[in-house]
């Protein structure tokens, strides 16, 4: 008992770290769930809103339903982590955000004590008509880069629904990233992917990004920014295919480099309907003096300058 | 009144070509010291050479603050040691907010300060205070956020590398009244500028062409000399290719 109680008290304290207030999740107005390796170190649910976990091997499968008509009023916490050096964690979301429905939820991945971690999470997602799901994902590594993390998100956006995703890693090590989203949109849907990653070390990126507008009118933006120092490397696949009249879309990757790191943009774009209107626009480039020697010159230090620099592209 | 920052025989060449030759002059402290010159005499390159800026290390002479040679020290180190340089085009920055800049280097980060420093270049605490420091901005707006940030920062002493250029919303006596307002709050100003009508506020000035100091004296003596003499001056312009052995 002492023991779990140990690995919440250092979970939490990691949580706050990456940016979360730890304190949201005794409030029981607010959905949430912490899982710890394969164990649900707590839980809480709202009205309209269905949370079920299972333990598996090496971690735990979700179900989230927010039932018709519900629109839950505060964003849902999840935390997912391990505190050991090592292990896997493996999280398997299936999520339905039913007609007339919407939750925003936030999610923190960390992993501060990380040397040989793999964490996967496949999350599938559908989202009705005329409903909405923004999910945010922040992870939180420690500074050894030893973790392999996989997210896959795959769904498909409803009529007139919104699926906003953002997924951000700035602190500490990336170590291996391999994300992947994987959307399908339907009549006036809308999707929106950002990816803000910050590589150092011999980081290793790989970011995918696929929308496929597939109704009249529906919408998708994809925009990634990657910032790359040291030996990093990061390859960056965005595509978004419109097959329906008047899908819009629009992909925007900006990668920066420093010191010896490696950037690639693959932009593909792919229009099937004579209505349809895709757009793309990819920048690699490095930082620019100016702007360092202009934080430079009310007294920061370089790497200080450089912090707030890259802060500002990953905001 | 004593020297806060002295140039001893400034060399500076880039690309074969001699920016800068055997530049010597000194500020008084709690002064303005103006450096006029045309377009291409040199007044910027002799601005980033007295900040450090990269380029810009000068292939003869020494830099001195308060005494204190500063030749090889960093940009930070000599903003640390209270010089800092407001640019002719200022530099924009993604995602970085507008009070975030301001208050970058100021010993105090209170809301007051912030709220003073934008009222004083006539900008409005609310529309501003949250503004990205991007290209949304105008040049205007721009430099009239830089003058606030050193405003905050209240550095030992300024470089203004054409403080005028751009802001077409405040009145050249506004700007001037500005920079008599820095130095009377303690800081030395060194105004960089090719418009003679702003020189008059500095109490000191001197004459730059071809990358040297060919006339100094007060305000007065020295824009008379630019006005008659420097149309025709060799200085005027330093012609393409030009080189001479440093």
């Amino acid at each position: 008992m002492e023991k779990i109680l140990d690995e919440y008290k250092e979970l939490m304290e990691a949580y706050d770290r990456s940016g979360g207030v730890s304190g949201e999740f005794s409030n029981p107005k607010i959905p949430s769930i912490i899982i710890s390796g394969n164990k649900v170190l707590g839980k809480n649910t709202v009205e309209g809103l269905i949370l079920e976990s299972e333990p598996i091997e090496n971690g735990a499968s979700l179900k989230i339903i927010v039932k018709k008509g519900t629109k839950i009023l505060f964003p849902m916490k999840l935390c997912f982590g391990l505190i050991p050096r090592e292990g896997i964690q493996i999280i398997n979301v299936y999520a339905v955000i039913e007609d007339d429905a919407g939750m925003n939820a936030i999610s923190h991945c960390v992993f501060p004590n990380a040397e040989h971690i793999v964490h996967k999470m496949n999350f599938k997602l559908e989202i009705g008509k005329r409903s909405f799901f923004r999910y945010s994902e922040t992870h939180f590594h420690g500074v050894s880069g030893g973790i392999e993390v996989m997210p896959y998100v795959q769904g498909v956006v409803g009529e007139e629904s919104l699926f906003e995703a953002t997924f951000i890693l700035k602190e500490g090590r990336v170590g291996l990233l391999d994300t992947k989203y994987d959307m399908e949109v339907m009549k006036n849907g809308k999707v929106e992917l950002y990816v803000k990653v910050w590589g150092k070390g011999n980081d290793n990126i790989l970011i995918e990004e696929k929308a496929a507008l597939k109704g009249e009118n529906a919408r998708a933006l994809v925009k990634s920014r990657v910032v790359l120092q040291d030996n990093a490397h990061s390859k960056v696949v965005s595509e978004i295919s419109a097959s329906a009249p008047y899908a819009r879309g629009h992909v925007d990757c900006t990668e920066v480099v420093q010191g010896n790191a490696v950037a690639e943009a693959v932009p593909i774009v792919n229009v099937s309907n004579r209505l349809a209107k895709v757009t793309h626009e990819a920048a690699i480039g490095s930082l620019d003096s100016r702007e360092i020697e202009t934080l430079e010159a009310r007294g920061l230090a370089e790497e200080e300058a450089i912090k707030i620099l890259v802060n500002g592209i990953l905001r | 009144m004593d020297e806060i920052l002295r140039a001893n025989s400034i060399y500076l060449e880039k690309d074969k070509r001699i920016i800068i030759k055997n530049l010597t002059f000194s500020v008084p402290r709690h002064s303005i010291a103006a450096i006029l010159g045309r377009n291409g005499a040199g007044k910027s390159s002799l601005a980033s050479v007295l900040m450090g800026l990269s380029g810009y290390k000068p292939t003869g002479g020494r830099v001195y603050f308060e005494g204190e040679d500063i030749t090889e020290l960093s940009v930070t180190d000599r903003a640390k040691r209270g010089l800092t340089l407001a640019w002719q085009v200022p530099a924009t920055f993604d995602g970085l907010k507008v009070s975030d800049y301001i208050m970058l280097g100021s010993g105090d980060k209170s809301e007051n300060i912030l709220k003073d420093v934008l009222e004083r270049i006539d900008l409005n605490t609310v529309s501003y205070t949250n503004r990205i420091l991007d290209k949304s901005l105008s040049g205007g707006e721009r430099k009239r956020i830089e003058l606030a940030a050193v405003f905050a920062m209240q550095p030992k002493l300024v470089i203004l590398d054409e403080p005028d250029s751009g802001i077409d919303a405040i009145s050249l006596d506004k700007i001037k009244q500005l920079i008599i307002n820095l130095r009377d709050g303690g800081t030395t100003i060194l105004l960089i500028t090719h418009r003679e009508e702003i020189v008059e506020i500095a109490d000191k000035a001197y004459l730059i062409g071809g990358g040297e100091i060919v006339k100094d004296g007060s305000p007065y003596e020295v824009v008379c000399f630019f006005k008659t003499e420097c149309d025709e001056c060799f200085h005027r312009v330093i012609p393409e290719g030009f080189t001479k052995e440093v």
